[in-house]
């Protein structure tokens, strides 16, 4: 938890990755160029004695991620966002069984998602099936832009997406995590186009649809559709790290969501390993909206405003109970590993700076 | 052998056309944005060198830059002939081939599933709805109510040469307000350029969508007009950054 002036913040990371893009998992240029591409994002928007080398970027492994969450309690969950990229690596990018080896052995920490893709038809709503009876899952992600041989990318509007929506709803697989950010080279920027979420969210008002990245570069059209959908949600990877290199930008951006979503609905996320939760909850509790944009809009990033953003939207979204949460952090082995049971038992949490 | 060849622009001639450029998503100039590398001028030919924030920059925006700067550069009555060439882009090769060449979009990207003017378009939109803001602003500030700004038409602005300000004339012509120019025209500039505060009787502004304002939506459309200029600096601001680190690399690597 994040000890912000004496008042605990209970974070929960809403968008995490275990990945491997090693030399050896690429199986098409697309591949390397993908990486690259993530860690160009990486070294623009992290302290620069914080960034990765290129190598270690390329797989981190459970227990470095592990760490770089836990150690110092800069994040009490997270969830897992799969990407899996077939078509450019051969065992996938960071896929629902990739995220398994860590969900499943931490449980209470994690929650792991998992995704569909209509182009896989039959075949794909059997293999959501079978996720949802493996790790009962309560949430996919989905990357519009995927490439699956010819075609690049597909939408949420489309037919066959309905027919995988509507089999979520029937498994119970309310949130719907749609990855509508800046172009990654070399997918096709117009497949991350935000317009097929609106027609997605009210054809299914009973499932929630987080718009990660908030449609960063297109902010404005995102916010126009959550704000006429009430069950659109923003997710502030990407936009979070603005917080550490372009503060009043970050104020802008934030007070623009709050504006138009509300604080129930905007749900941080560092993107990790893209950037690590060990300095970005920080640099996002830390930042303060300016003087002229709290005039201008008329939102505060205040105390209930952080603990909302940083854990219990997302706790909402996924039944969490925050509560019952640290209480058994207090004994669990992530705690017992990096001796946090006290950090979990006091009511005043202990430093948790490293 | 060509005849004897004019004497070239100048290179604030040609710096000034470039000006006239803009980054489609940013709404910003090229030249501000310092994407302009190099400048070579060489009698009526000119060669101008752009390297753009990232590699993998939208090749329909990077087309929309190159062909834009060569459209504008060309303008200029001592210039013959005006070529392109982007850096270090992933598609340099067939952008610098396809606009030096003058063919369309569609021959040099013939996979592309959207055409540049639909970009082009959707981009424009995103601009004058960003520009509108200011520019309304500015009427807020001059002291205008909401009612009266969603009722002007072009042919209630007039300019005086050599003035910084616009009159606004209203109630029949029988009252004048005074606000800055420049707000104002650079947002007429783009209305028209999307066929848009055309005519005189036209409406001045105008929603997103391009519709007419509701006087009782003033205040949403208005923050739209907010929110599209909070987007484009967004991307500004990742535009800005991957440049640096991009420019650190090379920098590295020399």
């Amino acid at each position: 938890m994040y000890d912000h002036n004496g008042e605990e913040i209970f974070v929960i990371d809403g968008h995490v990755h275990l990945w491997d893009a090693t030399e050896g998992n690429i199986t098409h240029e697309g591949g390397e160029e993908f990486i690259q591409c993530f860690y160009d994002y990486h070294t623009t928007f992290t302290p620069e004695d914080r960034q990765w080398s290129i190598e270690e970027y390329r797989k981190y492994g459970p227990d470095r991620m592990v760490e770089d969450l836990f150690e110092n309690a800069a994040a009490d969950m997270a969830i897992f966002q799969p990407t899996y990229l077939t078509d450019f690596y051969g065992d996938g990018f960071n896929t629902t069984e990739q995220n398994a080896e860590l969900a499943t052995e931490y449980p209470e920490r994690f929650v792991l998602n998992g995704t569909f893709d209509p182009r896989d038809g039959e075949e794909g709503l059997e293999y959501l099936e079978e996720l949802h009876d493996t790790y009962d899952i309560q949430g996919v992600k989905l990357y519009t832009a995927e490439w699956r041989g010819e075609s690049k990318g597909w939408r949420l509007d489309d037919e066959d997406a309905f027919e995988f929506l509507e089999k979520c709803e029937e498994l119970g697989i309310e949130n719907i995590h749609a990855h509508k950010g800046p172009t990654i080279r070399p997918l096709n920027r117009d497949a991350f186009d935000v317009g097929d979420v609106d027609d997605a969210a009210s054809s299914f008002p009973d499932l929630n649809f987080v718009v990660e990245h908030v449609g960063l570069p297109r902010l404005d059209d995102f916010c126009w559709i959550a704000a006429q959908e009430p069950n659109v949600y923003g997710g502030l990877a990407v936009a979070a790290p603005f917080a550490q290199n372009r503060p009043a930008k970050f104020s802008e951006i934030l007070s623009e969501l709050l504006w138009w979503l509300g604080e129930d609905r905007v749900l941080f996320g560092s993107d990790y390993a893209i950037w690590n939760p060990d300095w970005l909850v920080e640099a996002v509790l830390e930042a303060e909206l300016t003087q002229e944009d709290r005039m201008e809009y008329g939102v505060e990033w205040d105390l209930e405003t952080k603990r909302k953003v940083m854990g219990e939207n997302a706790a909402e979204l996924y039944d969490i109970d925050i509560d019952e949460k640290k209480r058994q952090f207090r004994e669990d082995e992530i705690s017992e590993r990096f001796g946090l049971e006290d950090h979990y038992a006091s009511d005043a949490p202990a430093a948790a700076d490293d | 052998m060509p005849g004897p060849t004019p004497d070239g622009p100048t290179r604030e001639a040609v710096r000034a056309r470039l000006d006239r450029v803009t980054d489609p998503e940013l709404d910003r100039s090229i030249v501000e944005l310092e994407y302009v590398d190099d400048i070579e001028i060489d009698a009526g030919s000119v060669t101008v060198h752009l390297t753009l924030p990232t590699a993998w920059c939208s090749p329909a925006f990077a087309w929309m830059m190159a062909v834009d700067a060569r459209t504008e550069v060309e303008e200029l009555p001592a210039v013959e002939r005006a070529r392109i060439y982007l850096r270090e882009h992933m598609h340099e090769i067939e952008i610098n081939r396809g606009v030096n060449a003058g063919r369309s979009f569609a021959e040099a990207f013939p996979d592309a599933e959207d055409t540049v003017d639909a970009v082009r378009a959707e981009l424009d939109r995103k601009a004058r709805t960003a520009r509108q803001y200011d520019a309304v602003e500015a009427l807020l500030e001059a002291g205008l109510d909401p009612e009266t700004i969603v009722s002007l038409r072009p042919q209630d602005l007039e300019r005086t040469d050599g003035d910084d300000q616009l009159s606004i004339y209203l109630a029949d012509r029988a009252v004048a307000v005074s606000a800055p120019a420049e707000p104002i025209e650079r947002y007429l500039e783009k209305a028209r350029e999307t066929g848009l505060a055309d005519a005189d009787a036209d409406p001045l502004f105008l929603t997103p969508e391009g519709e007419p304002i509701d006087p009782e939506a003033f205040e949403l459309v208005h923050r739209r007009g907010r929110l599209a200029q909070v987007n484009m600096s967004s991307q500004g601001g990742i535009c800005d950054g991957l440049r640096e680190s991009r420019e650190r690399r090379l920098e590295a690597s020399d």
